[in-house]
């Protein structure tokens, strides 16, 4: 986990509603939202930046904190049981 | 290399231990190492790794229901990290609005070793929470 920058990749999801005989599986590929983000991040930069300095904040240190911040949640595991409904959630 | 180590290897060159012996007898050389030195760096291996919530429950509506959470510690650590970017004057501000809830604490002192020191001790922790419906239980794996 050391050292790690980038945040999760993909999720697994497993939802069973309540009724359903089967549940649905998931493998969600959330860098394809980081890829979609990224654009609007580097557009907000400049903000960010004179928002930073306005309120003296460390500008890069924040930005390393954010992103150490998102890669944290690698190992994130999320299980909600009962009889009828069955949803868990992993972060990779 | 020091001393002890290269005796623990000699010990697995000559078949005395085994190789998981050696893995342990070495991570424990390790921590006393650190201890004696007055650092907090561990091996990754040794590192408290998560933090998992566990709920039983049995509600008389919905039946029994069982809920998992595993938090990366790694999150609590990024967290604290945060704090370090947080500006002086906003600094003052939280030990102050701390102060006023009569929590003497000041968040300049968090340190990352001060967070491994913490986090180490949470390895001991375990919340057991046993009522008639509803078990909980919380600790550090």
């Amino acid at each position: 986990m050391k050292g790690e920058i980038l945040p999760p990749m993909t999720a697994t999801v497993h939802v069973k509603p309540a009724g359903w005989r089967h549940g649905i599986r998931l493998w969600v590929p959330l860098f394809l939202f980081w890829l979609l983000l990224l654009p609007l991040a580097v557009l907000a930069l400049p903000f960010l930046f004179v928002a930073a300095v306005i309120f003296g904040v460390r500008f890069w240190a924040s930005i390393r904190a954010g992103l150490s911040l998102l890669a944290a949640f690698h190992g994130t595991k999320v299980e909600v049981e009962n009889a009828n409904t069955r949803i868990f959630v992993n972060l990779h | 290399m020091n001393d002890n180590r290269r005796q623990v290897l000699e010990m697995l060159a000559n078949g005395k231990i085994t190789a998981a012996e050696a893995e342990r007898l070495i991570a424990a050389l390790e921590r006393s190492g650190n201890h004696g030195a007055g650092a907090t760096a561990m091996s990754e291996a040794d590192k408290v790794k998560y933090l998992r919530v566990l709920v039983d429950t049995k509600d008389p509506l919905d039946g029994p229901t069982k809920v998992n959470v595993r938090v990366p510690m790694q999150l609590l650590r990024a967290g604290v990290r945060l704090t370090g970017v947080i500006p002086a004057s906003a600094r003052d501000e939280v030990n102050n609005a701390l102060r006023k809830e009569g929590i003497a604490f000041d968040i300049n002192n968090i340190t990352p070793q001060n967070l491994e020191e913490l986090i180490e001790q949470l390895r001991e922790l375990t919340v057991d929470v046993d009522n008639e419906n509803t078990k909980v239980r919380v600790f550090c794996e």
